[in-house]
């Protein structure tokens, strides 16, 4: 009952999404506010009904309903509550609709946290978030229904493909889809601005958190699906540079450099075009990387006759989108000249011009990478493909590029920077980076790549300690406070600044974590129970496992067999560690489940990668021979620990009540006055305000 | 039954819902809220943001003192201006509903705004803007009005750097 | 005048050195992608393809798995599926993806040795009649497959 009622529920969301949409519009067109806030409310309404229909199909997912196509497909009786309940996004029919309830809740949260402000931009800005919601209505409705029945109820589902039953894939793409959706706003807000024609500060001001908010998403979403591929696929490695990955990382690229470019609009009144253009450009890549995921483009070159339609709706939208976007922008060039020039090449300005730059240069190189196929397809006939060298060619001298930017950004000066103040400032990091270098050639340490990764992530690091210091510093000196009070106060009083910095040793930490993949260590060894095999890792350190046997389990949806290992690291035993196949019963499939020994500096990571044919026969040594393939991965878990500093930095750049005040208090002379006397002023104006409610103000 | 029962009360609920602004000439708000602000006052914020940012660099040893001077005494002038565009704005609204009050509620008023809108182009021009949070301060404050930091850019002043 | 043009150059400095980047990245590292007929009549014209790493597409042939734990070497024929007369031998000293079975769809990335030989350094496994739009892949890949963002 309650599917069918969220089959309804769905439907009656299109027209309401498409009557908010043309009223939005109108209503700000016409200036009627009646019209805007019958918008409003289809906002509020289509939320509320897309919640509905996710909430059927997660009754039908719970209650086992198999007449349903996508419950057939995507779930059995046997599969733990938890994983029924993310069905909702496990497969392509529902994760559209999961984006677009994604959207459509933040849809509400932008319509009602501006139902007072921004009240020129919102009517447009609403209207444009309708019209994506309406679009993936559509898509949900008439392309890849939810709902479809399969006419029969078959006794049991074709259950869920067990690699994804992970507790990381569950969180992983919820994660990106509310960065992907996120960014919905900004660009809606992008748009309601070149509409309207107010095109000054305010829709920046009124997107920053959005912003913000959204690459926390996309970031997060990113290292979770690295955390899964590390722990669920087997083979020691997070990233692939597979279509699918890199369709995650192209907005997260484009994005990143808009989250900086922004603040020379904001402080500087430059680039206000350039700007324009990024906001589109992350929208289209979240789509684009939406589209990437969920069709199948990229995999059906290769060999699957895939339904392609799916694949030209959304190119035909990217295309309309991204016509109208930037003929609008085309329209208001006028509008959108720079309020001053750059002074010089020596400021942080032309830092973050370049720091954009060389983010997009990376966005491009992944696109065509990620292309390649299907372009060469194209033009030459004959498929041509790149794998994971090609990228890490390109991408490797350009994360360098970009780490040494974050040293050079916090130390230069807006403006102009006095070169002879920038020498200063750099010897001591330089001099510790140097030092750093030196001891690692020293160590042994020759793979170029890596050892200036740790070079330049010791001088960038021991920047942003500086900067740290000296802000602690000069707080607790003049206010006479302890340092640890006097820091907590200076991170309070410039979120934005602070939290950035803490984001940038996130990323430093993340950086030398990828660097550490130059110095895996990987041993294999066919074992029978009491034998053992050694391996040394980067740090010098030998491990020896020693196979203890093996052993069986039946779980409700699966047979384990489980080898058990003896650790010693150094000659001192450690403990145990086991490491398993699984093999699941539906749908039929072995997995590797490999065991993971993690310390500060590597992990230990153990993989059963091949059992004899023979094992379970008896329980005589020779019948449970399997080969063990062992790695030792270091620094690994830096990538883990970054990204948490990466998240925190992030959260205090966003964290509302940010140090930088939304408002000066206008003329006020004594302390504590200024805002009483903006509110007198606001009184006294407000009887001609009262007159004509539909009169545009400001 | 049930089913098509709960459907229809949704769909009504739904129509009614989004229709009565329409029908009953229910209106959004269209206007700007008190504390948004206005062109100018937003300028004057970016100056004010700026002047801070200067400030600092000057303090972290990441500007010379001749650089230093000149980005500030143009900042300053940045600032002054949008502060004169925003008292201008205020005159006109001002001036738009001051029939409302007493002529001399009307004159005390205004004297005491003008009065505010001097002291504050004293502050920018001697450099009394809060480092912390952009608060332009009186001559006078030793303490930022509004965050409480001390002013450090007051005992630059009256060294006379 | 002149500052915006040192601007536009550093910004056609920037592009040009990524498109270097992309350029090299692409002639240094790409391989051709064929199917196993087009790769035996190819390499029967062009010994040199030989040296050359490709990828190939095929399916396995039913039964033809073989494994030795304490050889660590994985054998399986591959045909073409547009002409099943065309075969290669596969060798694979890897552990095989979760997904491979006898009747797996897979790609490969290696070297042919002639003769019918294909040594592989990666294996990837396609069942895509099962997730529509997220092939299995397994081992090296990621697949981070359709449910990924």
């Amino acid at each position: 009952m309650i599917p069918a009622l969220g089959e309804f529920a769905l439907w009656i969301a299109l027209p309401i999404a498409l009557w908010g949409c043309a009223l939005a519009f109108l209503g700000g067109r016409w200036l009627r506010g009646d019209l805007i806030l019958s918008a409003e409310r289809s906002t509020y309404a289509v939320f509320g009904l897309l919640f509905v229909a996710s909430a059927g199909l997660i009754v039908a997912f719970m209650g086992d309903r198999f007449d349903y196509w996508y419950v057939y497909n995507y779930s059995s009786t046997n599969l733990h509550p938890f994983f029924k309940f993310s069905g909702l996004w496990a497969g392509q029919r529902g994760s559209l609709l999961f984006w677009a309830l994604n959207l459509s809740f933040f849809s509400v949260l932008a319509v009602w946290l501006n139902r007072r402000r921004n009240r020129e931009l919102m009517p447009y800005a609403n209207g444009v978030l309708l019209a994506v919601t309406s679009f993936f209505i559509i898509i949900t409705l008439f392309v890849t229904p939810p709902f479809e029945q399969l006419g029969f109820t078959p006794s049991d589902g074709r259950g869920l493909n067990p690699q994804l039953q992970n507790y990381w894939m569950t969180i992983h793409p919820p994660t990106l889809y509310l960065g992907f959706t996120a960014f919905t706003v900004p660009f809606a807000f992008a748009i309601a601005a070149l509409l309207s024609g107010r095109l000054d500060a305010r829709w920046i001001e009124g997107t920053r958190r959005w912003v913000l908010t959204s690459w926390f998403f996309l970031t997060l979403g990113i290292i979770f699906g690295m955390r899964w591929a590390y722990e669920e696929l087997g083979w020691g490695g997070y990233w692939f540079w597979d279509p699918v990955e890199n369709a995650s990382l192209l907005p997260w690229l484009v994005a990143t450099a808009f989250v900086h470019s922004i603040m020379i609009q904001e402080n500087r009144g430059m680039l206000k075009v350039w700007n324009m253009g990024l906001v589109v450009l992350t929208f289209l890549m979240t789509i684009f990387a939406t589209f990437l995921t969920r069709s199948g483009l990229i995999e059906s070159v290769h060999s699957f006759a895939q339904n392609l339609t799916i694949a030209w709706i959304f190119l035909g939208f990217l295309g309309v989108v991204g016509t109208l976007s930037l003929g609008l922008i085309f329209w208001r060039l006028p509008l959108l000249h720079s309020e001053r020039q750059f002074e010089s090449l020596l400021s942080r300005e032309a830092a973050f011009l370049l720091n954009n730059l060389v983010l997009l240069g990376a966005a491009f190189a992944v696109t065509w990478g990620t292309m390649f196929p299907l372009i060469t397809e194209g033009l030459i006939g004959s498929r041509v493909a790149v794998g994971p060298p090609f990228f890490n060619q390109v991408n490797i001298p350009i994360g360098l590029v970009l780490l040494a930017l974050m040293g050079i950004g916090p130390v230069i000066a807006w403006r102009k920077a006095s070169a002879r103040n920038l020498k200063r400032n750099f010897l001591l990091p330089t001099a510790l980076g140097l030092a750093v270098g030196t001891v690692l050639y020293v160590a042994g340490v020759r793979h170029h790549y890596a050892w200036l990764t740790f070079t330049i992530g010791t001088f960038v690091l021991t920047i942003i300690v500086i900067e740290f210091w000296k802000g602690t510093r000069a707080r607790a000196r003049i206010e006479a406070e302890n340092h640890f009070t006097a820091f907590i106060h200076l991170v309070r009083r410039n979120r934005r600044r602070w939290g950035g910095y803490i984001v940038h040793v996130g990323v430093v930490i993340m950086f030398m974590g990828f660097a550490g993949s130059a110095f895996d260590r990987e041993a294999r060894e066919s074992l029978i129970p009491g034998e053992s095999m050694s391996i040394v890792s980067a740090f010098g350190h030998e491990y020896t496992l020693t196979y203890q046997g093996l052993s069986t389990h039946q779980d409700p949806n699966m047979w384990r067999v489980i080898a058990l290992m003896s650790i010693q690291r150094d000659g001192v035993e450690v403990g145990t560690m086991t490491t398993e196949r699984q093999m699941v019963v539906a749908p039929p499939q072995p997995i590797t489940e490999v065991g993971i020994r993690s310390t500060l500096f590597e992990d230990l990571y153990v993989i059963l990668s091949t059992l004899d044919e023979q094992v379970g026969m008896g329980n005589e040594p020779q019948h449970q021979r399997a080969t063990f393939q062992v790695l030792v991965n270091p620094l690994v878990p830096w990538i883990w620990y970054g990204g948490l500093i990466v998240a925190a930095g992030t959260l205090v750049a966003l964290w509302p009540g940010a140090g930088v005040p939304t408002r000066i208090p206008a003329p006020g002379a004594g302390s504590g006055t200024a805002p009483g006397a903006e509110r007198r002023r606001e009184e006294a104006s407000r009887p001609e305000r009262a007159a004509d409610p539909a009169a545009p103000v400001g | 039954m049930t089913v098509l029962l709960l459907a229809g009360l949704l769909a009504t609920v739904v129509v009614a819902y989004v229709l009565h602004p329409v029908v009953a000439g229910r209106w959004a708000p269209m206007e700007r809220e008190v504390d948004e602000l206005t062109e100018a006052q937003h300028r004057k914020r970016v100056a004010l943001l700026a002047l801070r940012d200067v400030e600092y660099d000057y303090h972290a040893g990441k500007l010379d003192d001749a650089d230093y001077r000149k980005q500030k005494s143009q900042l300053s002038l940045e600032a002054l201006t949008a502060l004169d565009e925003e008292a201008g704005e205020w005159r006109t609204r001002f001036d738009a509903s001051a029939h409302e009050l007493g002529e001399r509620e009307e004159r005390a008023r205004r004297e005491e705004v003008e009065a505010e809108i001097a002291a504050l182009r004293a502050s920018i021009r001697e450099g009394t803007v809060c480092t912390q949070c952009a608060t332009p301060n009186p001559l006078e404050s030793r303490y930022c009005g509004e965050c409480g930091s001390a002013l450090p850019g007051r005992e630059r002043a009256r060294r006379g750097t | 005048m002149s500052r915006d043009r040192r601007f536009f150059a550093g910004l056609v400095g920037v592009a040009a050195i990524v498109t270097y980047l992309v350029w090299t990245g692409i002639s240094d590292t790409m391989v051709y992608y064929m199917t196993p007929s087009e790769l035996v009549s190819r390499a029967e014209a062009n010994p040199a393809l030989l040296e050359q790493g490709v990828k190939v597409s095929g399916n396995v042939v039913p039964g033809s798995y073989q494994s030795r734990a304490d050889e660590l070497l994985h054998t399986f024929v591959v045909e073409d599926p547009d002409d099943p007369a065309v075969q290669l031998t596969v060798e694979f000293r890897h552990p095989l993806p979760d997904t491979f079975t006898d009747e797996a769809e897979v790609v490969m990335e290696g070297r042919y040795l002639a003769e019918g030989v294909f040594q592989a350094t990666e294996v990837l496994t396609k069942c895509g009649s099962r997730y529509e739009a997220m092939p299995e892949e397994g081992d090296y890949s990621s697949a981070s497959g359709g449910v990924s963002g």
